[in-house]
């Protein structure tokens, strides 16, 4: 359309002038037609522009629409926000929120807060500055499970995605995706719960269990190697008992365990000196800088140590050395731990942090456990803001890192 | 007369090992197995250290801890003996002066009871 009006406004433009002097010799006639002609030209561009625009404009009206009729009929509720104001809102959204009407969602942030009392999944409530959207509004696409009330009274857990739209203007708008998982919550929940009643159940009677077992010991030393024996396993399964516990826990209590700054070297020397008294045939050495400071919750670190411990005594069966190092770095204190034993299959690496996954299970060299520890240990690693990896060559060992940001101060 | 060790545990093969224990070291031990039964025990004679664990029946270690301090304030310390996850966190619920985490070393025990009450005399462990 738009090159049909060019190429005839150009053809017009070219030859109606050499046309009308070879058709018409009169001067007064030509200049009254040129006058006419000129007229014609620009009637006819505008008819032409006109409907140009027309076109355009009725094309955008159709994708509007069609856009409208998408977000309307999606599943997820959606909500567009303009600034902290709540401009928009999809059928599903006023549904999911009990609200009878769109109205009663759109908005400024605040009141939404006031009327849909947002808590994070643990219950804390959220200002506006702490919801998806604000996080979005700063730039920051992000996902997280809220809780909401809704208008007809339902407590219900929704998982929010906020983006910022992509705008060339100076809006400030941002997307709000949210669905209903509600149900998914709560089994998981239910499971968690069961899992932490369960552990602390068994572990009651393995306390009653060691506490005899020491008892006899002291009263029938003869009898001290087998009773030692039993204390082993009695604490082997405690720490059984208490990945599992972790592994609920730490889905029921997100990070609220208490952060305390500690000294980490002195934390692995605690692990590895407890580790020595099981006396596994290993030789255990600690390389350490000297106090490192770092914040955190002493006991999970404790366990990240005693897992990487546990695992190199373990997969090494043949005995040998086992070298733990404590580095701090300019912001990070880092731990390693390498054994000489069996290493990792290199086709099972990838996997090895998986939750229930192990590493050398159905191999003559599966020593059991319940595949959790090594997903527990990236879990309380992560949650105190740093990261853990490894090495290892099958054959010959593996080395297992964490790395944790150090505190330079301690804290008033 | 030294004041005695109050502990407050609902599983009786536990209960009776910490007795006999603490007995066996010289100190005077009077028993609970819930909440309710520690704070009659406490309004007959205040003890000189609490060992406290926590998911009791009847009234559970949460709401002992708080009805004693509410009653007594800090007149005698309390030392929660937990099972649970984090041992310390429970501890800090009901500000408790120290923790043990089940399973605990008898010899863990004995250094708590050393650590609040003073030496008896005529142990013979």
């Amino acid at each position: 359309m738009v090159i049909v009006y060019a190429v005839l406004g150009l053809l017009w433009i070219a030859f109606s002038d050499r046309l009308l002097e070879l058709l018409v010799h009169d001067a007064v006639l030509r200049d009254q037609l040129q006058t006419v002609k000129g007229g014609f030209f620009v009637l006819v561009t505008s008819a032409l522009l006109f409907e140009l625009v027309r076109r355009g404009q009725k094309r955008l009206l159709t994708f509007g629409t069609e856009i409208r009729a998408a977000v309307e009929s999606m599943v997820d509720g959606v909500l567009v926000i303009d600034a902290s104001e709540i401009v928009e809102a999809n059928r599903a959204a006023v549904e999911l929120l009990g609200a009878s009407g769109k109205q009663e969602v759109l908005g400024h942030l605040d009141t939404f807060v006031r009327r849909f009392q947002p808590r994070s999944t643990d219950g804390t409530p959220l200002a506006t500055s702490d919801l998806a959207a604000s996080a979005a509004l700063r730039g920051a696409r992000n996902t997280r499970n809220t809780m909401l009330r809704t208008l007809d009274g339902r407590d219900i857990v929704v998982n929010v995605s906020a983006a910022p739209i992509a705008s060339p203007g100076e809006t400030q708008l941002t997307i709000s995706v949210f669905r209903d998982v509600s149900h998914a919550h709560r089994l998981e929940t239910m499971r968690d719960e069961f899992l932490a009643t369960a552990a602390h159940e068994l572990k009651t009677p393995l306390a009653v269990v060691k506490a005899y077992a020491q008892l006899v010991q002291r009263r029938v030393p003869a009898e001290a190697p087998a009773l030692a024996v039993v204390q082993r396993q009695v604490d082997r399964m405690t720490r059984l008992v208490q990945h599992l516990l972790d592994a609920s826990r730490l889905r029921l209590d997100l990070g609220t365990g208490p952060r305390e700054r500690f000294d980490l070297s002195l934390l692995v020397s605690e692990v590895i000196d407890r580790l020595r008294e099981s006396d596994s045939g290993h030789q255990l050495t600690l390389l350490a800088p000297g106090p490192v400071s770092v914040q955190g919750d002493r006991d999970r670190i404790g366990r990240v140590v005693q897992t990487l411990l546990d695992n190199a005594v373990r997969f090494s069966p043949r005995g040998g050395p086992i070298e733990t190092e404590v580095i701090l770095d300019a912001d990070q204190a880092e731990v390693s731990v390498t054994d000489h034993g069996l290493g990792i299959p290199l086709d099972r690496q990838e996997r090895i942090f998986e939750r229930y996954y192990r590493a050398h299970a159905g191999t003559p060299e599966d020593y059991g456990g319940l595949g959790l520890s090594l997903d527990m240990s990236r879990e309380i690693v992560t949650r105190h803001g740093g990261r853990i990896w490894f090495e290892s060559t099958p054959g010959q060992g593996s080395t297992f890192h964490f790395a944790l940001p150090a505190g330079k101060e301690p804290e008033p | 007369m030294t004041p005695g060790i109050l502990v407050v545990e609902d599983d009786l093969d536990l209960l009776g090992l910490i007795e006999m224990l603490l007995q066996e070291a010289g100190y005077r031990v009077r028993t609970a197995i819930h909440g309710l039964q520690a704070l009659e025990r406490v309004s007959d004679e205040m003890p000189g250290l609490i060992l406290l664990d926590m998911r009791m029946p009847v009234m559970n270690g949460w709401e002992f801890a708080r009805e004693f301090r509410t009653r007594y304030g800090r007149a005698c310390p309390i030392v929660v003996v937990t099972a649970a996850e984090n041992a310390r966190l429970r501890a800090r619920e009901v500000e408790a002066d120290a923790w043990l985490a089940k399973p605990f070393d008898l010899d863990d025990v004995l250094r708590m009871a050393a650590r609040f009450l003073p030496q008896p005399s005529g142990a013979h462990v």
